[in-house]
């Protein structure tokens, strides 16, 4: 993560769904459309609003657009979502064509994609099959059936055998040894 | 989220409670041991900043063995921030003192300095005996394997086998037996 | 009347210096206290928080990939054999995984890593290193190229 990422949303990547594979819903809500009556910034958006604005709401009927005049403040386009978001572009200067643009856009992308950190580079929403590590998945299940403190499985594991160990060997050994050294006599 | 992935994430970070003989066991070998349970070392699922940390139950602490002449030679600092407040205490006072301490110290010293280590060393239960209180030992589900063989010592030891067993060498005739 | 008109004109140095010190308050705008908002403190901060970025960048590189062998060695800990002789036995036996793909197996894919560690003992065993393993109950129902050949030549 950058420096210039810091101030960003963090966010999965993400597919566009099964949005219109049956039936299409449209995910742009509300559009706000705010200029000034006099300002040149707000020239581009004026002129939309004489010719485009009329073709643009009978083509989408499913979306709901607003008309905010208001005094030498600059031209913005306010997007919101189904999902609740809400997307806020600054429209200075924007030609009658650019405007038309970012509506296109607005209305069909189903949330604000811009100004994300992603998170990872990867991601699915079904990660394994197997299912993830768990504690419990190679234990023994003799252990539930135990209770503990149980000294059995408290011993360490010894790896060679002790000296004690060898020397009743030997001893055995010996013994034995004894035992048909007798019988030849 | 739904149900299974739900549990399923319950089972993943699930907090496991491990139980540990502390019974002639080297603490600061011990202490190792322990650690990988108290920080969840012993899982692939580690990470230093997700929480997959255990409990960890030692019993038996107050019969620990140090190695070689530790007892007498190994010292425990402590100042009080006074002038002159500084303590000197070797390691068989300490045990004396608390039998858990020299446990806890050595744990708490097989980890990193960070400010984890006070919340991780929350998840240490030690007792001196084996009496543990049953609430605890009700959630216990795995015992931790000693590090090194118990010996048996010769007045526990079955008296036939030690009778049978052979005579390796003869004391001195001027030897004295204290 | 006073004209300081004349005189903020000399103080100010033109748009490229806002322009300069915006570029640097743009990089301290997360610091806390002075750091955030004064100048000459800004700078200082900012370019000892590059130098660590840059540190940064081949230290990430490094803490990840101790965080990888970290959960490698818990997870084929639990199969009984340790890192060094699992990811050994994985090269010897022509399985090129790295550190990054085996603990995500390990995480996400348990039982494939298990066979994975099973592959390694199998190898392990069969080069005659078998004193490395702690447990091996289960390895006689795998057989690989490297078993065949034992049974074959013996």
């Amino acid at each position: 993560m950058s420096n210039s990422h810091l101030f960003l949303k963090p966010a999965f990547i993400t597919t566009p769904g099964q949005n219109g594979v049956g039936r299409y819903v449209c995910q742009l809500q509300r559009v706000v459309l705010k200029f000034c009556k006099s300002h040149g910034a707000s020239r581009g958006m004026r002129e939309f609003i004489e010719s485009d604005l009329i073709n643009f709401v009978k083509n989408s009927p499913e979306v709901a657009v607003y008309l905010k005049p208001r005094r030498h403040r600059s031209p913005i386009i306010k997007a919101e979502y189904l999902n609740g978001e809400t997307q806020w572009i600054n429209a200075s200067n924007f030609t009658q064509e650019e405007v038309l643009k970012w509506l296109f856009l607005v209305k069909s992308q189903a949330s604000n994609r811009t100004g994300i950190r992603l998170r990872k580079l990867l991601h699915t929403d079904h990660p394994s099959i197997q299912g993830p590590w768990t504690p419990y998945l190679f234990r023994d299940p003799k252990l539930n059936l135990t209770t503990f403190p149980n000294e059995e499985l408290s011993q360490a594991d010894v790896q060679d055998e002790t000296a004690t160990v060898k020397l009743l060997k030997l001893f055995q050994l010996q013994k034995i040894e004894d035992l048909n050294e007798k019988r030849a006599e | 989220m739904s149900v299974l992935k739900r549990v399923q994430q319950w089972a993943t970070f699930a907090r496991v409670w491990h139980i540990y003989d502390a019974t002639w066991q080297n603490p600061f070998a011990s202490a190792e041991l322990i650690k990988k349970y108290l920080m969840g070392l012993y899982k692939p699922i580690y990470h230093p900043m997700n929480d997959c940390g255990d409990h960890v139950i030692v019993i038996n602490s107050a019969e620990i063995a140090l190695p070689g002449d530790e007892w007498t030679k190994r010292v425990y600092f402590h100042h009080t921030g006074y002038p002159g407040g500084a303590t000197w205490t070797l390691a068989w006072e300490l045990h004396t003192k608390d039998p858990k301490m020299i446990l806890y110290k050595a744990v708490y010293r097989g980890m990193k300095g960070n400010l984890q280590r006070r919340h991780t060393m929350q998840r240490l239960h030690i007792f001196p005996d084996a009496n543990v209180p049953a609430h605890l030992l009700g959630n216990v589900s795995n015992q931790i394997k000693q590090l090194r063989p118990i010996p048996k010592r010769l007045d526990h030891m079955d008296p036939e086998v030690v009778k049978n067993s052979p005579k390796i060498f003869d004391y001195p005739k001027d030897y004295i037996v204290r | 009347m006073v004209f300081t008109s004349a005189v903020s004109f000399v103080r100010s140095k033109g748009p490229d210096e806002f322009w300069k010190k915006r570029r640097i308050f743009k990089l301290s705008a997360h610091f806390i206290g002075r750091s955030r908002n004064c100048y000459s403190l800004a700078i200082r901060a900012v370019h000892r928080a590059l130098v660590y970025a840059t540190k940064g960048r081949k230290l990430r590189k490094l803490d990840m990939s101790d965080l990888w062998v970290t959960r490698i060695t818990a997870a084929s800990a639990q199969h009984g054999i340790d890192y060094g002789t699992f990811r050994n036995g994985l090269i010897q036996s022509n399985i090129l995984l790295d550190r990054k793909a085996l603990s995500d197996l390990a995480v996400w894919e348990p039982y494939s890593f298990k066979a994975l560690t099973d592959v390694a003992k199998r190898k392990v065993l069969d080069d005659g290193l078998s004193s490395t393993l702690k447990n091996e109950s289960n390895l006689d129902e795998i057989i690989n190229r490297g078993t065949l050949n034992n049974c074959k030549s013996s």
